[in-house]
């Protein structure tokens, strides 16, 4: 393993205005390698990934790949660099084929539209998609995980001699993990290194060859092959204050007894696939998990009136009349009490532009209107800060725009908006996505809270760890459906995941997982 | 519009509707059996139409280039060369051809590029910068040509005739399509589409975008050059304000014809069927007489019929829900 | 559209200060109070009960128009149709007074018909989203088209219409008209009241707050129960309302009908609320701001009128001024810092 060095960063740091993005990063990776870079949410890894490919430049310290500084993407192109970024970038209204070649040639050069290069991208998009896609569809079209592969198609056919992956495996599944594998393999064999960055333990213990540690932007230690398992890669992400303590054992209570808040009948929330019925039992937390694309998206949505299922009907019981009422729309969701987080903060979360108080007030605004629709203000400000300290928020003036606060904080200050209604549900759809443990541990506890004063919660994770010692039920989709509910000890990694891909509790997946590998 | 026209049109669903529009209007003036169909008649609706024609094509790669790169300022634009062609060049005796077509080739190419860079690197939204030329270039032109005058160059009065078919004019047009066509078969069109289609996914491709734009630009106003001869040609003197309409019939155009004001999709084709719909709109309400309405008639149906066509280009491309 | 969003969002993040926030509202300011420095310095003139006067009559007018273009632009639309609805009002009112209608009644059928033509401009606008501009546009053509058709019908009065304006409607925005006594014309406290009015609105009604949610993020406001297109085909409506007003006030400025007297409002709207601030993009300004660019905007022209520059050369000035000012305090971030 005396290979070539073919990318060394040294002594290199990066500040976003007031947020030091890295303090101190030293890195280097070899020809013929797959190297890992690791850290939570926030340690600074994917500026580190934009620094070698040119996106960002460091403040100070110095980044070479093979040999030469790379200033700009175009840089990156010209001596083989290719990063697949943590966002799915595509050009929805363009063909596929434009997708796969886009930034290939020079500005002027005659366009080559020749059969060679329809060839080889049919090749490469069969083997990674397991079928063949029409290169000349509209991407748009196509669902998320096919617009994932053609991010990746589009960086192997460039061979590149470094290829990044920031968190590229997101939006895959397990069958589609092992595909992607199977080309950094590869790739790795052809001499090229290939750096995962990713927050995912399990994914990297696998395949990397070597694994780089990332705390709070400080580039903490390199472990080797060997030395790559789970307890070291934690015990060096985590600092040691937080690692002790750690999300509290949480017993699950056997809370099914109690009646049922919300009840689904005849739920049908795919086209094609089967109906089904759920019960959440008032004061419990039951979990939502799933593969991407089985339906519990779909499904926590219909809870929450945002869509409509294909059939069945969603009852509430009704705190006024203690009955039970159809719950199909937003407004039946509001009048019902049933409140909605989504972890897409973004997208469906925030209002970029206003303030922190706005932000938390807009979600009772509707519960606090005069005559013509004047908003009575004197009431939202203690529930302002009643909010603001429970959730531990750490604001600066409720003035300030939202978005000068960390993304756990944002989070929080939606969750608190979901709070303010006084709500009997809560349906969070993975509203941990990006956000630091300290801001998850609040969240857990705020949650329990809430269920022991008899509130009841929803809630989807993409993370199987959010369950374990937290909900008191897990509801896995599989197909479209919901495949099964997990309770007790049954809440642990192994049967979830084994239930996730449609198999029997005890099956073991990681076996399968070696086999293909 | 060859046979690789015709296939684009099958193609790509955003010209359905201005090429079904086009068909219905051709189909509408041979009906009413007015001189459309002449020799005359054609190279009068050539003279006219070409100016519109022009303006639509130059915005067109700046609309592409995305980020909501609507060009307001190439009515104005148009009315600047032409102003500046009467007093500057004319009035100082300068009537060379060569000398004439380059002023206004590169002054169209130069303020665009000015523009372009405006966009880059003062990192204001496109529109705005736009509109701040519109608004500059109106007040110049007023300032260069109080009023309406002047004559155009003696080799360019025969132009404005309108007798002949294959006139000068329909040479402006032909080297516009050539050029568009070249640019077409090179990499630039394809990085101009992928550019506006999403500007980050195809900066982090590398792509120089920025490249990209400022190209876009300047062949934009490389073709607003040639819109401003055609249009000299057409009133055959000089005028301060009439040119500043242009850039609301050009935006038009370019929506009749398919485009998205919001980048990525849209065409040299698509424009000029856009341009030419609006033409023949406009031929089609003057062969009816509405006594002395007649001009309001003609302004309320078009208002009318550029809702309809709209509303139509809604629902055949709309593919992507609001979720 | 969606990166550009997100372009501001980074912008947003950057602005996080108070200061910052009400940067283009600070910078409005001195920026008025510099003009007017420079008017009383070299302008004779210039400080005087006359010339303010005319600027706020002026202003008046801009400001009344532009309330449409703040509310559309506060979603990320533009309303192209406000220059041909002002037209249109103004023409209709003296027609259809002509025609035997008592001028109150028929203002109030100009005021709805505009209103009307502005909802359905919303409803129709409404998918189109990025191309709504030539949608409005379209709208604006067909109803000043049918408005002249109609002032056409059975008279020669076409786009130019002769009639007596009653006193009361002359006094209300003439130069030299009266507020109970008080000497500058009514116009000026109906704009002030439309300001003060609104921009209460603005903040402390469910419209005006659904209003910013929708602007800033519709998907958002979606999940809260905000109807997008109910507050698209409201703006529309008030701004197709409010041209109405600003065209029927217009009447009583010039004495006499005339279509083209909203052609100046077409981007002269559009620059008052760019100026004041107002991001094109949605979310974030409001009318204050726009007050505020429509007094930058009538002061500048003032000045240079003092100054002898011709109407073209104002204009050009004008034209130079927006870039800068919206540097200032609304770039969009390097696209490095957008990946």
């Amino acid at each position: 393993m005396d290979s070539e060095i073919t990318i060394r960063m040294v002594d290199v740091a990066k500040a976003f205005g007031e947020t030091k993005a890295l303090k101190k990063c030293d890195f280097e990776a070899r020809a013929g390698e797959v190297h890992a870079i690791v850290g939570e949410n926030g340690s600074g890894k994917s500026t580190m990934a934009k620094m070698m490919s040119g996106v960002l430049h460091p403040d100070t310290g110095k980044v070479s790949i093979l040999g030469e500084r790379v200033l700009s993407p175009i840089d990156a192109k010209r001596i083989g660099l290719t990063t697949i970024f943590q966002e799915v970038l595509v050009a929805e209204e363009a063909s596929v084929f434009d997708n796969l070649y886009v930034g290939r040639d020079g500005v002027f050069k005659s366009q080559t539209t020749g059969g060679d290069r329809r060839a080889e991208a049919d090749e490469i998009l069969t083997r990674l998609v397991g079928k063949p896609v029409d290169l000349d569809e509209v991407v748009g079209s196509l669902p998320l995980s096919v617009k994932q592969w053609i991010v990746i198609a589009r960086a192997i056919l460039r061979r590149p001699r470094v290829l990044i992956l920031d968190e590229s495996s997101a939006a895959l599944d397990l069958d589609s993990t092992i595909r992607l594998h199977s080309e950094i393999d590869r790739l790795r064999s052809e001499g090229a290194t290939v750096l995962i960055v990713t927050h995912r333990i399990a994914e990297l213990v696998r395949i990397a060859d070597r694994a780089t540690i990332l705390r709070d932007g400080i580039t903490v230690g390199t472990l080797e092959k060997h030395e790559i398992t789970e307890e070291n890669l934690l015990s060096m992400m985590t600092p040691a204050d937080r690692r002790s303590g750690d999300v509290a054992e949480y017993a699950s209570r056997a809370k099914s007894a109690a009646p049922a808040i919300l009840t689904a009948r005849n739920l049908a929330v795919h086209r094609t696939a089967g109906k089904f019925d759920f019960d959440l039992p008032k004061g419990s937390i039951v979990g939502v998990a799933g593969l991407d694309g089985q339906g519990q998206d779909a499904f926590v949505r219909a809870l929450a009136g945002i869509v409509q299922p294909f059939g069945g009907d969603v009852q509430v019981r009704s705190a006024d009349t203690d009955r039970m009422v159809s719950l199909r729309t937003l407004d039946d969701a509001a009048n019902l009490g049933v409140s909605y987080v989504s972890g897409d903060r973004k997208r469906e979360g925030i209002f970029p532009q206003q303030s922190i108080f706005e932000n938390l007030a807009i979600g009772v605004y509707r519960k606090n209107l005069g005559a013509l629709g004047v908003i009575r203000k004197a009431t939202l400000k203690p529930m302002f800060k009643r909010e603001v300290d429970r959730l531990r928020i750490k604001i600066g003036s409720p003035s300030n725009k939202i978005t000068s606060l960390s993304g756990g904080n944002q989070q929080k200050v939606l969750i608190g908006r979901a709070f303010a209604n006084d709500p009997q549900v809560i349906v969070l759809n993975d509203p941990a996505r990006g956000v630091d443990l300290g801001t998850k541990r609040d969240l857990y506890r705020e949650l329990r809270l809430f269920t022991d004063k008899g509130g009841s919660v929803v809630y989807l994770s993409s993370e199987i760890e959010e369950f374990i010692g937290f909900a008191d039920r897990v509801d896995v989709f599989f197909g479209g459906t919901l495949f099964r509910s997990l309770e007790g000890n049954e809440i642990a990694e192994e049967p979830i995941l084994a239930s996730m891909f449609g198999k029997s509790k005890h099956a073991s997946v990681e076996f399968d997982l070696e086999r293909t590998a | 519009m060859s046979s690789s026209g015709i296939r684009q049109v099958t193609q790509d669903r955003s010209l359905f509707v201005p090429a079904g529009l086009f068909l219905v209007l051709l189909l509408a003036v041979a009906f009413r059996g007015q001189g459309l169909f002449t020799n005359n008649g054609l190279a009068g609706a050539i003279l006219v139409a070409t100016p519109l024609i022009l303006a639509a094509l130059a915005i067109t790669p700046i609309v592409m280039a995305g980020r909501g790169a609507v060009d307001l300022s190439v009515g104005p634009l148009m009315g600047f060369i032409n102003v500046t062609l009467i007093t500057w060049l004319v009035g100082n005796g300068i009537t060379n051809p060569v000398a004439v077509i380059a002023w206004a080739v590169g002054l169209g190419a130069a303020f665009q590029f000015v523009q372009a860079l405006v966009i880059i690197y003062v990192r204001v939204a496109p529109i705005i910068v736009t509109l701040s030329g519109f608004l500059v270039l109106s007040g110049v032109n007023l300032m260069v040509m109080s009023r309406p005058g002047g004559v155009a160059p003696d080799w360019m009065l025969s132009w404005g005739a309108g007798t002949s078919v294959f006139s000068p004019v329909l040479l402006l047009l032909v080297a516009a399509f050539a050029v568009w066509g070249v640019l077409r078969r090179t990499m630039f069109y394809r990085n101009l589409r992928m550019t506006g289609a999403d500007e980050r996914m195809a900066y982090t491709s590398g792509v120089p975008v920025d490249v990209v734009r400022i190209i876009a630009h300047v062949v934009g106003g490389a073709f607003a050059g040639l819109a401003a001869l055609s249009y000299t040609a057409l009133i055959s003197s000089g005028d301060p304000t009439q040119g500043s309409t242009y850039t609301l019939q050009a935006v038009t155009a370019l929506v009749l014809g398919g485009a998205s004001l919001s980048g990525g999709r849209g065409g040299a084709l698509g424009s000029t069927l856009g341009a030419i719909n609006m033409f023949l709109i406009s031929y089609l309400l003057s062969t009816f007489n509405f006594g002395t309405v007649s001009g309001f008639v003609t302004q309320m149906a078009f208002g009318l019929i550029l809702v309809g066509s709209l509303l139509v280009n809604v629902f055949v491309t709309s593919r992507r829900a609001v979720a | 559209m969606v990166s550009t969003v997100m372009n501001t969002e980074v912008a947003m993040a950057r602005s996080a200060s108070p200061f910052r926030t009400h940067k283009s509202i600070a910078i409005g300011f001195a920026l008025l109070a510099c003009l007017l420095a420079l008017g009383a310095l070299l302008v004779p003139g210039f400080v005087s009960s006359q010339n303010a006067r005319s600027i706020l009559l002026l202003a008046a007018f801009l400001g009344l128009a532009s309330v449409g273009q703040t509310l559309c632009a506060l979603v990320g639309a533009l309303d192209l149709s406000i220059p041909y609805i002002i037209g249109g009002a103004n023409i209709l009112l003296p027609s259809l007074m002509v025609a035997g209608l008592p001028a109150p009644v028929a203002m109030i059928v100009v005021l709805i018909l505009g209103a009307l033509v502005g909802a359905a401009n919303g409803a129709l606008s409404f998918r189109l989203q990025g191309q709504a501009l030539i949608m409005s546009l379209g709208v604006g053509f067909a109803a000043v088209g049918a408005v002249q058709i109609y002032t056409s019908l059975g008279s020669q009065f076409g786009g130019t219409v002769f009639a007596p304006v009653p006193d009361w409607l002359r006094n209300l925005s003439a130069f030299n008209g009266k507020f109970f006594g008080l000497p500058f014309p009514p116009v000026i406290v109906i704009w002030a009241a439309v300001a003060i009015g609104l921009g209460w609105i603005m903040y402390n009604t469910w419209f005006g707050r659904s209003l910013y949610a929708v602007g800033g993020s519709r998907t958002a406001a979606a999940r809260l129960g905000i109807s997008e297109f109910r507050i698209w085909t409201v703006i529309h409506s008030a701004s197709g309302a409010m041209s109405a007003i600003t065209g029927m006030l217009l009447l009583g400025f010039s004495g006499g009908g005339f279509v083209g007297v909203g052609d100046p409002y077409l981007f002269t709207t559009v620059a008052a609320v760019v100026i004041g601030g107002t991001s094109l993009l949605g979310g974030a300004g409001g009318y204050g701001a726009t007050v505020l660019g429509v007094l930058v905007l009538t002061v500048l022209t003032s000045l240079l009128v003092g100054l002898g520059l011709s109407f073209p050369a104002q204009q050009a000035v004008v034209g130079l001024l927006i870039v800068p000012m919206v540097a200032i305090y609304a770039r969009s971030p390097h696209i490095r810092n957008q990946i």
